[in-house]
C-alpha cells in the first residue's frame, strides 16, 4: 500500500507537484496518466525517493518514506522500479543484472538468487539469454529484463515509469503482456503511461494528473467514457 | 657517424639492472596513484562541498608545479617534513604516486561522470548502499570508457620516472649515463636507455589493448 497525503514537490521557484492526495492499496494496479509536464513522472519517483518532496508525506506499508529517520535503502528493496530507458546494468549479463541486488543487498545465497533469477526469466520467456550482456537484446526484451530484476528483489509494490514509450511499436505489446501477468498475480502496481487501451484494460483505477494537480481520482471506464473535468475531456479527445 | 656498441657489452648487464629498478617505482607508484586518484574523483564528485575542495586545491597544486620539484622538495625536505631522511627510491615512489593521483583523479572524474545518470536511479531504486553502487556499478564502466586515458597516464609515468636520476636513483636512464662518463662517451649508452624505455612503453601499450579488449566484452 501507498498513502500520499498533501505532496509537494517544487524546483526552484517551479512547483511540479501542487498538493496531490491518494492512496494505492494492496493488490491494487492504478494507471497515472496526462499531459507531457503534468508531474506525472515526478509523482512516481517520489514514491521511492529518487525525488525528494519538497512537502507532505507519502507511506509505504507503515513506513514513512518522507521520514529521514527511516532507512529509504529498507524501503527501496520494497519498492521495484522499471524506467522509460531501462537502465539495466551493461557490463553484467542478463543473469547478473537479476542477481546483484539479491546477493549484495539482500545478503541471499548466489545459488539462492539464481533459482529466483531462472524462474522470473522464464516468466518473462527470456530463459536463453541468461547469459548474453544486454546489448544484444532487443528494446523489448531489454524491458522484459529490467521488469525481472525488479521483480528479484521480491517487492511488494512496483512502480514503472513509462514502460514503453521508448520502444518500438511491435516491442510494446510483449512489455505489457507481462505487466498484465504481474497484474493477475496480485502485484500491487503504480504505472505512469500513454498506452491508454493498457489502462483501460489492466487498471482498478486512473489518476488524470494536468498540471502538478490530481484532477481525477476514478475508475477507468468512467473515466474514459465519461471524464468529468474539462482538462480530461481535452486530454482524451487529442490521445484517441 | 661512427657508433661502437661493442665496448658497451660488459655494461649491459648493469645497465638492464636498472629496469628493475624502475619497474619497482613506476608499477608502486602507479597502482598508489590509481587508488589515490579513485580516492580524489570520489571526493570531487561528493556532495560535500569540502572534500570536493580539499581535492581541487590539491590537484590544483601537484598539477601546478613541476614533477622534478616536487620529487625534490620530498626527497630533500624529508629530515624537515617527516623527521629523517627517507631513501631516494621511497621519495621516488611517494612524489610520482602523489602527483598522477592528481591526473588519474580528473581522468576517473570526468569518467564517473559519463556514466548515464540512470544507472544510478537504477542502483539506488533496487536500494543498493552508494559504496557498493560506485564500485560495483559505476566505476566499473566509467573504467572501461577512461582506459586509453588512464594509459596514456601510466605510459607519462614510465618515462617521467627517468628524473630520478636528479635524486641519485640507480634506474636506467643514471645507469646509462654513468656507463657513458665511464667511457667517456655518453650517446651509445643513451641510445641504448632510449631503446629500452620504448620497449617498455610499447609493451605496456599491448598490455593496455588486450585489458581493453576483455573489458569490451559486453558490448
Amino acid at each position: 500500500m501507498i498513502k500520499v497525503e498533501d505532496l509537494h514537490k517544487s524546483y526552484g521557484k517551479l512547483e511540479v507537484l501542487k498538493g496531490i492526495t491518494t492512496t494505492i492499496h494492496s493488490g491494487e494496479v492504478v494507471a497515472i496518466i496526462g499531459p507531457s509536464g503534468s508531474g506525472k513522472s515526478t509523482f512516481l519517483r517520489c514514491m521511492n525517493l529518487l525525488e525528494e518532496p519538497t512537502g507532505g508525506r507519502v507511506w509505504v506499508g507503515d513506513q514513512d518514506v518522507t521520514d529521514k529517520k527511516n532507512n529509504i535503502m529498507k524501503i527501496r528493496q520494497n519498492v521495484g522500479m522499471v524506467f522509460q530507458h531501462f537502465h539495466l546494468f551493461p557490463h553484467k549479463t542478463v543473469l547478473q543484472n537479476l542477481t546483484y541486488a539479491p546477493m549484495k543487498v539482500k545478503g541471499l545465497a548466489k545459488a539462492e538468487a539464481e533459482k529466483i533469477a531462472f524462474e522470473l526469466l522464464e516468466k518473462v520467456g527470456l530463459s536463453e539469454k541468461a547469459n548474453e550482456y544486454p546489448t544484444r537484446l532487443s528494446g523489448g526484451q531489454k524491458q522484459r529484463v529490467a521488469i525481472a530484476r525488479a521483480l528479484a528483489m521480491q517487492p511488494e509494490v512496483m512502480l514503472f515509469d513509462e514502460p514503453t514509450s521508448a520502444l518500438d511499436p511491435e516491442m510494446v505489446k510483449e512489455v505489457l503482456e507481462v505487466m498484465k501477468y504481474l497484474a493477475h498475480t496480485g502485484m500491487t502496481m503504480a504505472i505512469v503511461t500513454h498506452e491508454m487501451g493498457f489502462a483501460r484494460e489492466v487498471a482498478d483505477r486512473v489518476l488524470f494528473l494536468d498540471g502538478g494537480v490530481l484532477v481525477e481520482d476514478t475508475a477507468p471506464d468512467e473515466f474514459f467514457t465519461n471524464p468529468k473535468s474539462k482538462r480530461a475531456q481535452e486530454f482524451l479527445e487529442k490521445m484517441l | 657517424m661512427n657508433l661502437d656498441f661493442t665496448q658497451f657489452i660488459p655494461s649491459m648487464p648493469y645497465i638492464l639492472k636498472g629496469i628493475i629498478v624502475t619497474l619497482k617505482i613506476v608499477i608502486l607508484a602507479g597502482i598508489l596513484g590509481f587508488i589515490f586518484g579513485i580516492i580524489l574523483s570520489l571526493f570531487k564528485i561528493s556532495k560535500f562541498k569540502v572534500l570536493g575542495w580539499i581535492a581541487d586545491v590539491y590537484t590544483s597544486i601537484f598539477r601546478g608545479t613541476p614533477l622534478v620539484l616536487q620529487l625534490m622538495l620530498i626527497y630533500f625536505g624529508s629530515p624537515q617534513i617527516f623527521g629523517f631522511q627517507i631513501e631516494a627510491y621511497t621519495a621516488a615512489v611517494l612524489s610520482f604516486a602523489l602527483n598522477s593521483g592528481a591526473y588519474i583523479s580528473e581522468i576517473i572524474r570526468a569518467g564517473i561522470l559519463a556514466v548515464d545518470k540512470g544507472q544510478q536511479e537504477a542502483a539506488m531504486a533496487l536500494g543498493v548502499p552508494y559504496r557498493k553502487m560506485m564500485w560495483d556499478i559505476i566505476l566499473p564502466q566509467a573504467l572501461k570508457n577512461i582506459l586509453p586515458a588512464l594509459m596514456n597516464e601510466f605510459i607519462t609515468l614510465t618515462k617521467e620516472s627517468a628524473i630520478v636520476t636528479t635524486i641519485g636513483v640507480l634506474d636506467i636512464m643514471r645507469r646509462s649515463y654513468q656507463v657513458g662518463a665511464e667511457y667517456y662517451s655518453y650517446f651509445e649508452p643513451l641510445l641504448i636507455a632510449g631503446l629500452i624505455y620504448y620497449l617498455m612503453v610499447i609493451t605496456l601499450t599491448f598490455l593496455g589493448k588486450a585489458v581493453e579488449r576483455r573489458m569490451r566484452r559486453s558490448d
